[in-house]
C-alpha cells in the first residue's frame, strides 16, 4: 500500500515511458505519413552518400600526400635549409609546444581535475603519439620524437609546479601563458649572435603554427580591445562614442582580405620609418582589429540585454561607475554572449588562412603550393583538402566543446 | 502629529525644496517640498504614474531632479560626483525586482559594496553579512546564487545587502509588489523590525496594514504632487483631499 498523506491525495510517481525502441521510432520517425516519407527519403540519400564516401575513403583514396607533406603542414618552410641554414631549427617550435603543455598542466593542477585535466591529458597524449609516426629515422629524427614524447612529462611538471609552488593560482597561470606566448615568438624569431638561436625570417614561418599564432594573438588582443570598444560605443562622451562607432563600422564594413591587402601599404604609415615590422606583424594587427570590431558588437549586445536594475542596484550601493561596469555589468554581459564570442573566435581562427593573400604560407596555402609544385600529386588534391578540413574542424570543435563546458560551469541558463 | 514635531526640526535628514523633474515633456514631479526627520518611517502611496517612485529615486539620485534642492544628511545633491557617491553610501535602496546580482553568491552580493566602497577587510565584511542574514531570517543560504532562492528570500537578501553598507536612510521602492502573498509577510516582518530599530525609512508601498502599524507618516502622491501628508490615523480616519478618499476607497 502506498503511503497516504493526511490530505488524502498520495503523491504519485511520474508516468513511466513505456515506449521502447518501436515506440520511439514510431513517435520520432513515423509520426505522420509525411514524416515517414521524409525518414525513408533522407535515409536513402544519406545512406548512399555514406556508402560511397566510406568506400572512396577506404579503397580509392590515396592518403600518401599527407605523409609526404608531413611536418611542412605544421611549420611550413621554417626548418628548411634556406630559412635556417646549417642547423636544425625544428626544436624551437617543439620547445614552445612543451611550454604550452606545461601551462595546460598548471591549469590542471589548479583546477584539480575536470575540464582542464581532460584537455591537458588529451593534448599531451595526442602530441606524444606523433612521436610514433611510422616515418624513417632519416625523415623524422630521434630528437624530434623525443621532444614530442616529452609533452607528457611537461604536463606533469606543469601540474607539479602549480601544486607545489606559488605559481599555482589562476592569475599567475594567465600571466605565465602571456610569458609563454612572448617567449614562443622570441624563440621562433631567434636572437642574433646566440648559437643555436640564429634569426629566422618571419616570411618563413608557416603551416599550422602560423595559423595558431595568429589566432591566439588575435583572440588574446581582440577580446580586451573589443570590450573597450563596446564600452566606448555606449559612452556618454560624444567624441569617444563617435571614434568607437567609426572604428567598428569601418573594420566591419570592409572585407578582411581587402584589409590585409591594404595593411601592407597602410600599416607602415602608422609607424616610424625605421620601426622593425614585417608582414606577419601587419597581418596580426589587421586580424586583431578586424576581430575586435565584431567582438565589440557581441559584447555590446550582451550589455544591452542586461536589466537596467542591475547597474542601478550597484550604483545605489555606492559603487562608482567603473566598478559597476567591471564587477556587475561586464561579467554578466560576457557570460550571456559566450556563444557569440566563441563563434567569433572560431571565425577568426578560420580567417587566419587568408594571410596567403600577402604571401604567407599558412597550412592551407602550403598545401596548395605543394600540389602546384608537385603535379604528380594533383590527383590527391581531394584527400589533402579533406584532411585540411578535418584539421580545422578538430580545432574549432575543441573551442566549441570548451565553451560549452565553460557555460555549464558558469551555470548559464540556470542562474 | 506629535511624532512629527519631535522628529522634525534640527533633526531633518531629508530636505526637499520645490523639486521638479521632467521626462521629456512629461512633468513627473511638480514642486515637491517636504522634510523627513531622522528615524521617521514614511509610507508613500498613490496611483501609478503619480511620481512616488520617481520621488524616492531622486533622493539617491538614481533620477536627476531638474529644479529645486534636495539635501540628504547635510549633503546637497548636485552634479558633483563626490557628493552623489557620498550620499549613495549613506542611503540604502531596495527595489521592486530585487536586483540581486545573479552571477554572485548571496554572500558576495552582500560583501561586495562594503569591501569595494568602504574598503572593509574581507573577514569583517563576511561577519557583518552573516549577522545581517540572521537578522533577516536567512541562514545557511549564503553560498547559493540568488535565482535559487524564493522571491521573499531574495528580497530579504536585498535588504541585507543594503544594510551591509550601514546606511542612515533606507528607501524601499514597492518592495513587496513582485511577491506572492505568503512571501509579502516575511519581508514586511523584516521591515517592521528595521523600523523599530530607529532606521529612517521612506517606503513606496500599498501595504496599508503595514502603513497603519509602522508608519509615522503617510504621503499621498497624485500627478507629481503631494496631495496629502499626515499621520496614518488622520489619513485613514479623516482624509482631507477628495483624491485621497477616492484612492483609499479603491484599494482598501
Amino acid at each position: 500500500m502506498a503511503e497516504v498523506s493526511p490530505l488524502g491525495n498520495p503523491p504519485l510517481p511520474p508516468p513511466r515511458l513505456e515506449r521502447g525502441i518501436v515506440g520511439w521510432v514510431r513517435a520520432n520517425l513515423f509520426a505522420t505519413r509525411f514524416s515517414g516519407a521524409l525518414t525513408v527519403a533522407s535515409t536513402l540519400v544519406f545512406g548512399a552518400a555514406a556508402i560511397f564516401g566510406i568506400n572512396w575513403m577506404l579503397f580509392n583514396a590515396d592518403w600518401s600526400v599527407i605523409a609526404t607533406l608531413g611536418g611542412q603542414m605544421v611549420i611550413g618552410q621554417y626548418n628548411t635549409e634556406a630559412a635556417c641554414p646549417g642547423q636544425n631549427c625544428f626544436w624551437r617550435p617543439q620547445a614552445s609546444l612543451l611550454m604550452v603543455t606545461g601551462i595546460l598542466g598548471m591549469a590542471w593542477g589548479v583546477a584539480g581535475g575536470g575540464l582542464p585535466k581532460r584537455i591537458g591529458i588529451g593534448v599531451a597524449v595526442v602530441l606524444a603519439a606523433f612521436a610514433l609516426l611510422p616515418y624513417s629515422f632519416e625523415r623524422m629524427g630521434m630528437d624530434v620524437r623525443l621532444l614530442l614524447a616529452a609533452n607528457i612529462p611537461a604536463l606533469g611538471i606543469g601540474w607539479a609546479v602549480a601544486r607545489y609552488t606559488p605559481l599555482g593560482t589562476s592569475p599567475r597561470i594567465a600571466l605565465s601563458a602571456v610569458v609563454v606566448f612572448a617567449v614562443t615568438l622570441l624563440l621562433l624569431r631567434g636572437i642574433p649572435g646566440i648559437p643555436g638561436l640564429q634569426p629566422v625570417s618571419v616570411l618563413n614561418w608557416g603551416g599550422l603554427t602560423l595559423n595558431l599564432l595568429l589566432a591566439v594573438g588575435g583572440i588574446a588582443f581582440s577580446f580586451p580591445i573589443g570590450i573597450a570598444l563596446a564600452l566606448g560605443r555606449r559612452s556618454h562622451l560624444p567624441v569617444v562614442k563617435l571614434l568607437c562607432v567609426v572604428f567598428i563600422e569601418v573594420f566591419r564594413g570592409v572585407p578582411l582580405i581587402t584589409l590585409l591587402f591594404m595593411s601592407q601599404v597602410l600599416v607602415p604609415l602608422a609607424f616610424p620609418e625605421n620601426f622593425p615590422q614585417n608582414s606577419l606583424f601587419r597581418a596580426a594587427i589587421i586580424i586583431t582589429l578586424f576581430s575586435s570590431a565584431y567582438m565589440a558588437e557581441n559584447i555590446r549586445g550582451g550589455l544591452q540585454a542586461l536589466h537596467p536594475g542591475q547597474a542601478e542596484a550597484a550604483r545605489a550601493l555606492g559603487l562608482p561607475s567603473w566598478q559597476t561596469t567591471l564587477l556587475i555589468s561586464l561579467p554578466q554581459a560576457i557570460r550571456n554572449v559566450i556563444p557569440a564570442i566563441v563563434g567569433q573566435f572560431i571565425a577568426l581562427f578560420k580567417d587566419t588562412s587568408l594571410v596567403y593573400i600577402i604571401g604567407m604560407l599558412d597550412v592551407v596555402e602550403i598545401s596548395r603550393a605543394f600540389i602546384q609544385g608537385n603535379p604528380e600529386y594533383l590527383v590527391s588534391t581531394k584527400e589533402l583538402f579533406l584532411f585540411l578540413g578535418l584539421v580545422f574542424w578538430v580545432f574549432t570543435y575543441g573551442m566549441s566543446y570548451v565553451s560549452r563546458r565553460v557555460e555549464e560551469n558558469m551555470g548559464v541558463g540556470r542562474r | 502629529m506629535e511624532a512629527q514635531e519631535t522628529k522634525n526640526g534640527a533633526e531633518d535628514i531629508i530636505i526637499c525644496r520645490d523639486v521638479h523633474k521632467w521626462y521629456g515633456s512629461f512633468h513627473a514631479l511638480r514642486g515637491i517640498t517636504t522634510t523627513i526627520g531622522r528615524a521617521q518611517v514614511v509610507v508613500v502611496f498613490g496611483p501609478s504614474g503619480s511620481g512616488k517612485s520617481t520621488f524616492i529615486r531622486t533622493i539617491n539620485r538614481l533620477e536627476e531632479h531638474q529644479r529645486g534642492q534636495i539635501i540628504v544628511d547635510g549633503i546637497e545633491l548636485t552634479n558633483d560626483v563626490r557628493n552623489i557617491d557620498a550620499i549613495r553610501r549613506d542611503v540604502g535602496m531596495v527595489f521592486q525586482s530585487f536586483n540581486l546580482f545573479p552571477h554572485l553568491t548571496v554572500m558576495d552580493n552582500i560583501t561586495l559594496a562594503p569591501m569595494k566602497v568602504r574598503k572593509m577587510p574581507r573577514d569583517e565584511a563576511r561577519q557583518i553579512a552573516l549577522d545581517l542574514l540572521e537578522r533577516v531570517g536567512i541562514t545557511e543560504q549564503s553560498d547559493k546564487y540568488p535565482p535559487q532562492l524564493s522571491g521573499g528570500q531574495q528580497q530579504r537578501v536585498a535588504i541585507a545587502r543594503a544594510l551591509a553598507m550601514q546606511p542612515n536612510i533606507m528607501l524601499f521602492d514597492e518592495p513587496t509588489s513582485a511577491l506572492d502573498p505568503e512571501m509579502i509577510k516575511e519581508v514586511l516582518e523584516v521591515m517592521k523590525e528595521l523600523a523599530s530599530s530607529g532606521m529612517t525609512m521612506v517606503v513606496v508601498s500599498h501595504e496599508m496594514g503595514f502603513a497603519r502599524e509602522v508608519a509615522d507618516r503617510m504621503m499621498m502622491f497624485d500627478q507629481g504632487s503631494i496631495v496629502e501628508d499626515g499621520s496614518p490615523e488622520q489619513i485613514f480616519e479623516d482624509p482631507q483631499n477628495d483624491r485621497t478618499k477616492l484612492f483609499l476607497s479603491q484599494i482598501l
